[in-house]
């Protein structure tokens, strides 16, 4: 399903970024959601995790859902991270700030792994180093 | 011991307030108003997980080492690229960003900061058309609207609504918040927009039509029917908002990503501007931006007073050139324009997208910083950072550009250094040693 990816703080988010604990459980807990509203999630087919694609095809991060009022459908939300950077279309349209708000991506269930924040880094990154 | 008024080196508000007790003994703090966020931020002056030591990668395995090693081998990835990229993070004082401005320039490199990442769309918008601004203390005296548009001030910001724009009592605004109208435009329906008495809830990337058609009512026009669709907002809607703002004494607007993130960029800003100046023709309206990190206006103001522009100043040709989309960090990493990165109180590679963070951990980085992050485990070498306003002195620039100085309730926990600033002086003199020998 094709929808528009909105990235943005949440408190949680800000209270474990700046407390140093990008590395712990709750910060992938907090961060590594997808904010999706029930009829969006209802066509997916509930699924437990779902993978989130960039429109290019080249980068995908697995995430968990979280069905929500906020959203309406064809919108989905991650709070900022680097689980949303991921897929966060790299085109800055000439300004020096890429597509943090409205990039298109592609979202699916998924039976991959969601990784920790050093699993991004060391794997999606750094080649598994 | 208790210590009053200290500032909060988290976010762009730059609270003045907060008040400290610092059990040095049984290393405990106890913070008082601060947000979730500011408190957090202060409990690394205790953590158990601070970064202590420098550290540096060889041969694939990281090791401690001493802080001149440490800064022997970061001067060393410095002065063997051919252009080096400083990007110099908001969360420390202009002091230690103003000794990487003179590195970077020194050794022709390119100098950023988190507004390349952050609003600086919105102050390209503002070179466009100039800005309408107040002071935060004009806005809790005077504002009797508040628009929070593209921004959920209350997760973002947490304070700014109890200190400066909705809840505080002011001079003309007795009451507070019966004393303000509350208008939020998100296409989320976020706490902010809850608590608001009108919420626009915008269609994604439609914000330059938005205000296409607002400016278009304020002049007295009909806007197309289609806006509604584009837009998801009824035009009674649109013209009630405008009718609203008319009606006010003193509108403060304030912008976050939403408007300079999304489709359109520093147009949206531009019009933002523009229907703000139109305003001032039927009641006192300024516009702001919230923004995300206590230092982030300060870096602004720096590079603009000592080379001409705010980010993405790049000296390769030995003078400061400024073209954002070839010169700032996101481009020059995507297209990969640098070959090494000395990456200070900001973790880079948590915030950008992949195809640049990947070349990032490919390339030679130093960076600077207190707690482990995506940046540090990326990193060759680490240097570990003081904590400004708590352990060293110096300058912000809060939100609304006022410089903040600010003083420590403890030393730095290093006797090698007292602040992130003489670090880079450190930095800077090995640098030249090797440059010069």
């Amino acid at each position: 399903m094709q929808v528009l990816l909105n990235t943005g703080s949440t408190i949680d988010e800000g209270r474990l970024a700046k407390g140093g604990n990008k590395y712990s459980e709750d910060y992938k807990k907090e961060c590594a959601v997808c904010w999706m509203c029930a009829a969006d999630y209802a066509t997916l087919g509930s699924p437990e995790k779902v993978a989130v694609t960039s429109r290019d095809g080249k980068h995908t991060v697995a995430v968990y859902p979280k069905v929500t009022e906020v959203m309406r459908s064809g919108q989905v939300f991650i709070p900022r991270s680097i689980w949303a950077n991921v897929v966060v279309e790299p085109d800055t349209f000439s300004t020096g700030s890429p597509r943090y708000k409205g990039s298109p991506v592609i979202i699916e269930p998924t039976d991959e792994e969601v990784l920790s924040a050093e699993e991004v880094v060391l794997k999606l990154y750094m080649g598994g180093e | 011991m208790v210590y009053k008024n200290i500032i909060c080196p988290v976010c762009g508000a730059a609270c003045d307030d907060v008040q400290v007790d610092l059990d040095t003994i049984n290393r405990t703090i106890d913070v008082q108003n601060a947000c979730k966020m500011g408190n957090a931020k202060f409990q690394e002056v205790v953590s158990s997980h601070r970064i202590v030591r420098p550290t540096i990668r060889e041969n694939g395995k990281v090791k401690d080492v001493s802080w001149d090693e440490a800064l022997e081998m970061a001067a060393d990835i410095l002065v063997k690229s051919r252009r080096p990229l400083f990007f110099l993070g908001s969360e420390t004082s202009c002091e230690a960003q103003e000794v990487g401005l003179h590195i970077a320039e020194y050794l022709g490199g390119v100098a950023d900061s988190n507004a390349t990442i952050c609003h600086g769309p919105t102050v390209m918008g503002i070179q466009e058309s100039g800005m309408v601004g107040a002071t935060a203390g004009q806005t809790k005296n005077r504002a009797d609207m508040i628009v929070y548009w593209g921004v959920n001030a209350l997760e973002s910001m947490p304070r700014h609504m109890s200190r400066y724009g909705v809840f505080p009592r002011g001079y003309w605004t007795k009451r507070g918040r019966f004393d303000r109208t509350l208008i939020t435009v998100d296409p989320r329906r976020t706490p902010t927009a809850t608590a608001s008495d009108l919420h626009l809830q915008i269609n994604p990337n439609t914000d330059y039509e938005l205000l296409s058609a607002l400016f278009t009512i304020l002049n007295g026009k009909e806007p197309h029917t289609s806006i509604e669709d584009i837009t998801g907002i009824p035009i009674s809607v649109m013209k009630q908002m405008v009718e609203m703002m008319k009606e006010s004494n003193y509108v403060g607007i304030f912008v976050g990503l939403g408007v300079s993130s999304s489709y359109g960029k520093h147009r949206n800003i531009e019009m933002a501007l523009n229907f703000v100046k139109e305003m001032n023709n039927y009641t006192k309206c300024n516009i702001g931006a919230l923004r995300g990190h206590c230092n982030v206006a300060g870096f602004n103001q720096l590079a603009s007073y000592l080379y001409g522009y705010p980010f993405g100043v790049d000296f390769m040709k030995g003078y400061p050139r400024y073209n954002p989309g070839e010169t700032t960090t996101v481009d020059l990493l995507r297209e990969k324009d640098v070959d090494a990165a000395f990456v200070m109180s900001a973790d880079l590679v948590n915030h950008i997208p992949a195809d640049s963070a990947k070349y990032l951990t490919e390339i030679p980085m130093i960076c600077l910083d207190i707690a482990p992050c995506p940046s540090t485990t990326a990193a060759d070498v680490v240097l570990p950072g003081v904590i400004d306003a708590m352990e060293c002195d110096g300058t912000f620039y809060r939100l609304d550009n006022v410089p903040v100085h600010f003083e420590p309730f403890t030393d730095s926990p290093f006797p090698e250094t007292k602040s992130n600033e003489e670090t880079l002086k450190m930095l800077f003199e090995k640098v030249k040693a090797k440059k010069e020998a």
